[in-house]
C-alpha cells in the first residue's frame, strides 16, 4: 500500500486548522497521532518495510508528526484563548462601582508635623532629646534666667502642682537638663508637650506642643541660626521662603529675635493669610544667654550658640489649613481621618 | 502700652516718619507693635513694652529717645524748672523711712496752695489718648509726668496726713487699707506702707490710699517721686491679684537717678496750672547708684551676630542710646562703656551686642551654615520606639487621638476610682476649671469621653493614644508614657490580637496573658470589666491590661455598645522589644496537619489545653492553632468545643504516619485522662 505521507499531513493539517473547539481539535489530533491514529499506525508499520523505505518514509513521517504537533499547539493555543475570552464576556461587572473600603489607620497631625520637624533637623545633624512633663521650678524658670518674683515670670501663665514643682510651660527646660549631662559642641531638638494657665481660643490651648532647639559651639553665630532655620521652613513648607529677625527679650538669650517667616502664599507681597504683613509669626529665639551657661557649668567665655522654641499646633495649622488649634485635642474623627 | 504719635513728636525735633513706616522701624529694631490706631488727629501705638524695658521706654520721652536713633533725627527734651522752696505756713512733714532695703530712694516736696481743677485740653488729650481717665489737675500731672518718664508720681493731701508723719514701712499680719478706687485690701504681710501718726494712708506704690487722696477741696499737697524695691511690689501686686501702671513700672524695676527729674517737670507743670509754691523737698537717697561699667570687646559683635557691624556705627548708636564710651584701646578693640543708669537692662557685653545688632538692623544678618564635625548624633531609642508604636498602631487600623492631660472633678466618680486610686491623682494648685483640676492617670478615661462623642456618627470606632500620665506616689510626683487603644466593634479577643500583633512586632516573644489576682496599675479596676479582662506580662513584669470596659461605666457615660480596650505601659513594652531580626530557615521537610476538638466544661481555659498539647509533642510540635471556639444548642449544657488544627513538623527529616499517629494518640489520651474533657472523635 502506498503511502501518500504529504496528502496524509495535509489533510491533517487543514483539519486541525479547522477544528471549532477544544474538543473538536483533541479528537482531530487523536485521529492522526492518538494511539489508533492514521499517521501513529504508518510509524508502527515502519517495521515491515525495507531498510531503505524504512529510513526514507520514517524521517518524513516524524516531520510530518512534528508539524502537526507544532500547529496542534498553535491551534489550542488560539482556541484557549478565544473560549477564556468568550467566558470572560460573561463576567460583565460595573467597573465604575466603589472600590471595597479598606479600614484605615491615621496619625494625628501633630504627630506627621512633629515626624516631619524632626526629619528636616536630624537631616542637619540634629539629636532628638526629650525631657519630663511635670517640672521643678529650676529647670522650668530659675535655671534659665527667669527669676522669683520678676515680671518676666508673667510671660508664662503657669499650672502649680505645689510651690515647688509645675506643668513644664515650655521646652526649654530640656536644654538644661541635656546640658547639665553633655559637654559641647552639640546640637539638638527636643519635642514635647507643654502647659499654659490661660483661656482657650482659637488660637490659645491649655495644653499644646513645642520644638526646642539648641546649638552650641565655639563660634555658632546667629547668621548660623539664619541658615537653619531658613531650610527648615523651606522643606517643612516645600516652598522657597525668608527668615526675619526682630528684636524680643526671653530671660534665657540674649539677643532674643522674634522670627518671622516670608509668607509663603503671597512671597511678601501681603495677603489676607498673612494679614497683608507679608510675614508671618513663626517663633521665639535667641542666642543662649551666658547666665545659661553659668547654670550648667559652662564657661559662657568658650560657649556660645542659639536656642528656639517654635510652636508645633501653630506650624501644623499653618501647613494643614486647621483654623482652631483646639480641633488637635477635639478627638473628631471627621478631621483625623483626613490624615 | 499706649503711645501718642502727636505725645511722642513733642520730643523730637524734626518731623517724626509717617505712622505706618515709625510703626516698622519700630518693631524691625525695638518693640513688637500690637495696633496702630488713627484715633482724631492722632495715632495710638500700643506697644509690646517688655519687662526687659520696661526701665527706660515705659514713658514716651523714653520711646522718643529710641525713635531718635532708628531715625536718625533729633531729640528734644522739655525744659524744667529748677526747684527752690519758699517761705510757708505750712509745718514740715517728717518723713521716716523704715523698710530701708526696699526704698532705694525717696524724693518728696510739699507743696502749698494748689487748686485743683479741670485740666487744660491739651492736657486732657494727652491721658485721653494713653488710656488715662482726667480726674483733676493735680492728678493728671502727676499721671503725665509719668506717661512723659516712666517715673511714677503720686500726690497725698498734705491736710489728711495726720501729725504730719509719714512711715514708710512693711505691713504687718492683717493690716487693712481702702485705695483711692474704694477697694478695702486685706494686705499681706510685707508689703510695703505709708502710715501717718494714726494709720495706713499708702500702698506703696501700687494705689494711694483713699484716705489721703486728692479732693476739690485740696489745698496742700506732698508730691512723690521714689524708687521701690522691684520684687516686693511685683509680690504685692501678686497676692492682691490686683495691678496698677504704676505698680507695673516699680515691678519691673526703675532707676533711682530720676525722681528729682520728675518732680521738676511736674512743678513746671503744675506752675502753667496754676499757683502755689514749693514748701518743703524731701529726698532720702543714702546709697547713690552708680552707673556701671563694661568691657566690650568690638569683635564679639561679629563673633555672635555673624555679621561686621563698622566700629563707627556701632558708636553712634551706642551714644545715641545713651552709652558713654570712655575709653577705646584701638589695639585689643576693647572699650570701655559707662551705661546710663536707666538702662537696668544692660550689664554684660552680650547685651551691648544686642544693642548694636537691632539697631543696625538684624536683617544685615547673612544666612550661614557653620562648618562642623560629622560626626552623627545620638539616637534616641526610646524616641524611636514610640514613633514606632504609632506607625504599628497604624498598621492595625487605628486612628491616633490626642486628648487633654487633665481630668475633672466629675471624671473621678464616672470612671470609678476608689479612695485608695484617687490618692494617686494628682491636682494642680490653680486649677482652669472644674473640668481641667486633675492629671490623668491613665488614658482610658479621654478616650472613653472621644467614644461617647463619636459614637454617633461611628458604628465601628478604633482609636488610640500614646501621651503622658501622671502619678503621684508618696510626695513624689511621676510620669510615664502610655498607650492606649480603644474600640467599638472590636471583640475582647480581637483586642487581645492587637496587643499579640504589637509585641510580635516588636520583637517580643513571651508575652502572656494572667488572670490570677489581676489588678491595674494606674487606671481604676473599677474601670474593667470583671470577667472580660486580664492583665498582661513580659516574664514576671506587668506590662498593661486589655479588656472590655465594665458595664456600669459604660452606662455612666451613655455609651450604648460594648468597648474593648487595652492599656501598655509604653517605657515597660518598648525596654522588651527587639530591633533585630534573625532569619529562619523553614523546614524542608513537608507538614501533617491533624485537627482535634475538644468538648469542655464552659470555663475551661484554652491555654489549658494548648500547654497540655505542646507539652506532650514536644519539638516535633510546629504549631497549635485554635481555630474554633464553640458553645450552642447542639452541645451539652454548660459545655463548649474547642478545635486545633496541630502542625506536626520535624526540622531533618520527614515524620512518617506511624510516628505522627503515635503522637496524637497520646495527646488524646492525655487529654482525657482528664475526666471533664471530651476528645471527640
Amino acid at each position: 500500500m502506498p503511502i501518500d505521507l504529504e496528502t496524509l499531513g495535509r489533510e491533517a493539517k487543514t483539519a486541525l486548522e479547522s477544528a471549532q473547539n477544544l474538543k473538536e481539535l483533541d479528537n482531530i489530533f487523536h485521529a492522526y497521532l492518538g494511539r489508533k491514529g492514521k499517521l501513529t499506525a504508518v510509524l508502527r508499520s515502519l517495521g515491515t518495510l525495507t531498510k531503505e523505505e524504512r529510513t526514507q518514509i520514517g524521517k518524513e513521517a516524524n516531520e510530518t508528526k512534528e508539524m502537526l504537533a507544532k500547529i496542534f499547539e498553535q491551534r489550542k493555543n488560539d482556541l484557549l484563548r478565544e473560549e477564556n475570552r468568550r467566558s470572560e464576556e460573561k463576567e460583565w461587572i460595573d467597573v465604575t462601582a466603589p472600590g471595597k473600603k479598606l479600614t484605615r489607620g491615621h496619625l494625628h497631625p501633630l504627630t506627621l508635623i512633629q515626624r516631619k520637624a524632626v526629619e528636616i533637623f536630624q537631616d542637619m545633624g540634629f539629636a532628638v532629646v526629650e525631657g519630663p512633663e511635670i517640672e521643678s521650678e529650676w529647670y522650668n524658670f530659675d535655671a534659665l534666667n527667669i527669676p522669683k518674683n520678676h515680671p518676666a515670670r508673667d510671660m508664662w501663665d503657669t499650672f502649680w502642682l505645689n510651690p515647688k514643682f509645675l506643668l513644664r510651660t515650655h521646652t526649654s527646660p530640656v536644654q538644661i537638663r541635656y546640658m547639665e549631662k553633655h559637654n559641647p559642641p552639640f546640637r539638638i531638638v527636643a519635642p514635647g508637650r507643654i502647659f499654659r494657665y490661660e483661656a482657650t481660643d482659637a488660637r490659645h490651648e491649655i495644653n499644646f506642643y513645642q520644638l526646642e532647639g539648641l546649638m552650641v559651639g565655639k563660634d555658632i553665630s546667629a547668621a548660623n541660626f539664619k541658615a537653619i532655620l531658613e531650610t527648615f521652613y523651606q522643606r517643612i513648607f516645600q516652598a522657597p521662603t525668608k527668615i526675619r529677625l526682630r528684636p524680643s527679650y526671653f530671660p534665657f538669650t540674649e539677643p532674643s529675635f522674634e522670627v518671622d517667616m516670608q509668607c509663603i502664599l503671597c512671597r511678601g507681597g501681603g495677603c489676607s493669610s498673612c494679614g497683608q504683613a507679608g510675614w508671618m509669626e513663626m517663633m521665639g529665639a535667641g542666642m543662649v544667654h551666658p547666665n545659661v551657661f553659668k547654670a550648667v557649668r559652662y564657661n559662657p567665655g568658650e560657649w556660645q550658640g542659639f536656642a528656639f522654641g517654635m510652636g508645633l499646633d501653630r506650624l501644623a495649622m499653618m501647613k494643614f489649613g486647621i483654623p482652631d488649634i483646639r480641633l488637635f485635642y477635639g478627638g473628631d474623627l471627621r478631621l483625623l481621618q483626613q490624615f | 502700652m499706649l503711645y501718642s504719635y502727636n505725645w511722642l513728636q513733642e520730643y523730637i525735633g524734626k518731623k517724626l516718619p509717617k505712622p505706618e513706616k515709625l510703626a516698622e522701624l519700630l518693631s524691625l529694631h525695638a518693640f513688637e507693635i500690637e495696633e496702630v490706631k488713627k484715633q482724631g488727629s492722632d495715632w495710638i501705638f500700643d506697644i509690646a513694652v517688655l519687662p526687659n524695658r520696661a526701665h527706660d521706654c515705659a514713658g514716651h520721652q523714653g520711646m522718643a529717645r529710641e525713635i531718635a536713633v532708628l531715625t536718625g533725627l533729633p531729640l528734644a527734651l522739655p525744659k524744667r524748672s529748677t526747684i527752690k522752696t519758699q517761705k510757708s505756713t505750712l509745718g514740715p512733714m517728717k518723713v521716716t523711712i523704715q523698710a530701708k532695703s526696699f526704698v532705694p530712694r525717696y524724693s518728696a516736696l510739699v507743696i502749698e496752695g494748689v487748686h485743683p481743677k479741670q485740666s487744660p485740653k491739651w492736657l486732657k488729650e494727652r491721658l485721653e489718648a494713653a488710656g488715662v481717665n482726667s480726674i483733676n489737675s493735680i492728678v493728671d500731672i502727676t499721671n503725665f509726668v509719668m506717661l512723659e518718664t516712666g517715673q511714677p508720681l503720686h500726690a497725698f493731701d498734705y491736710d489728711s496726713i495726720r501729725g504730719k508723719t509719714m512711715t514708710v514701712r512693711q505691713a504687718k499680719e492683717k493690716e487693712k487699707l481702702e485705695t483711692l478706687d474704694n477697694i478695702t485690701f486685706s494686705l499681706p504681710q510685707g508689703a510695703l506702707v505709708i502710715e501717718d501718726k494714726e494709720g495706713l494712708i499708702d500702698l506703696v506704690g501700687i494705689k494711694g490710699g483713699k484716705i489721703s487722696g486728692i479732693t476739690s477741696a485740696t489745698k496742700n499737697i506732698v508730691l512723690q517721686a521714689a524708687t521701690f524695691d522691684p520684687t516686693i511690689i511685683y509680690k504685692t501686686k501678686k497676692q492682691l491679684h490686683y495691678t496698677t501702671q504704676a505698680a507695673d513700672i516699680y515691678a519691673a524695676g526703675i532707676d533711682s537717678e530720676r525722681t528729682t527729674e520728675a518732680l521738676e517737670r511736674a512743678w513746671t507743670l503744675l506752675k502753667q496750672v496754676g499757683n502755689g509754691k514749693v514748701a518743703q523737698i524731701i529726698d532720702i537717697y543714702p546709697a547713690k547708684i552708680r552707673p556701671a561699667t563694661i568691657f566690650l570687646n568690638s569683635q564679639l559683635v561679629e563673633k555672635i551676630l555673624g555679621v561686621a557691624v563698622p566700629q563707627e556705627e556701632m558708636k553712634r548708636i551706642l551714644k545715641g542710646l545713651g552709652f558713654e564710651i570712655k575709653q577705646t584701646s584701638q589695639k585689643r578693640g576693647v572699650w570701655q562703656i559707662q551705661v546710663p543708669s536707666r538702662r537696668m537692662d544692660v550689664s554684660m557685653p552680650e547685651d551691648l551686642v544686642e544693642e548694636i545688632g537691632r539697631i543696625h538692623g538684624y536683617n544685615a544678618i547673612p544666612s550661614k551654615f557653620p562648618v562642623l564635625s560629622l560626626q552623627p548624633h545620638e539616637r534616641s531609642a526610646s524616641f524611636v520606639w514610640r514613633e514606632r508604636i504609632r506607625d504599628l498602631m497604624k498598621e492595625a487600623g487605628f486612628t491616633e487621638i490626642y486628648t487633654y492631660s487633665f481630668l475633672g472633678e466629675k471624671d473621678k466618680k464616672r470612671f470609678g476610682y476608689q479612695d485608695k486610686e484617687t490618692k494617686k491623682i494628682i491636682e494642680l494648685e490653680n486649677p482652669l476649671s472644674e473640668e481641667v483640676a486633675y492629671l490623668r492617670t491613665n488614658l482610658l478615661p479621654n478616650l472613653l469621653k472621644q467614644i461617647a462623642v463619636n459614637q454617633k456618627r461611628y458604628r465601628v470606632i478604633n482609636i488610640f493614644e500614646l501621651g503622658t500620665v501622671y502619678a503621684k506616689e508618696k510626695e513624689s510626683f511621676q510620669e510615664k508614657k502610655e498607650l492606649s487603644g480603644i474600640s467599638i466593634g472590636k471583640s475582647f479577643y480581637e483586642m487581645k490580637g492587637i496587643v499579640d500583633f504589637l509585641c510580635e512586632s516588636m520583637g517580643i516573644t513571651d508575652v502572656w496573658y494572667d488572670n490570677y489576682q489581676q489588678t491595674p496599675e494606674l487606671a481604676p479596676s473599677a474601670l474593667w470589666h470583671s470577667k472580660k479582662s486580664v492583665e498582661i506580662k513580659i516574664g514576671d513584669e506587668e506590662i498593661g491590661f486589655v479588656g472590655e470596659i465594665a458595664k456600669s461605666i459604660l452606662s455612666n457615660l451613655k455609651i450604648d455598645y460594648p468597648v474593648a480596650a487595652f492599656s501598655l505601659d509604653e517605657e515597660r513594652i518598648s525596654k522588651f522589644a527587639q530591633e533585630n531580626i534573625a532569619y529562619q530557615l523553614p523546614s524542608r521537610f513537608p507538614a501533617s496537619v491533624r485537627d482535634i476538638a475538644v468538648l469542655v466544661p464552659f470555663q475551661t481555659k484554652v491555654v489549658d489545653i494548648m500547654n497540655m498539647i505542646e507539652g506532650t509533642a514536644g519539638e516535633i510540635i510546629q504549631d497549635v492553632d485554635l481555630f474554633d471556639m464553640y458553645e450552642g444548642p447542639e452541645l451539652p449544657a454548660e459545655k463548649k468545643n474547642f478545635a486545633f488544627h496541630i502542625v506536626y513538623q520535624a526540622s531533618d527529616r520527614t515524620l512518617t504516619a506511624e510516628e505522627i499517629d503515635a503522637i496524637h494518640n497520646k495527646i488524646i489520651k492525655n487529654l482525657e485522662q482528664n475526666p471533664d474533657w471530651e476528645v471527640r472523635k
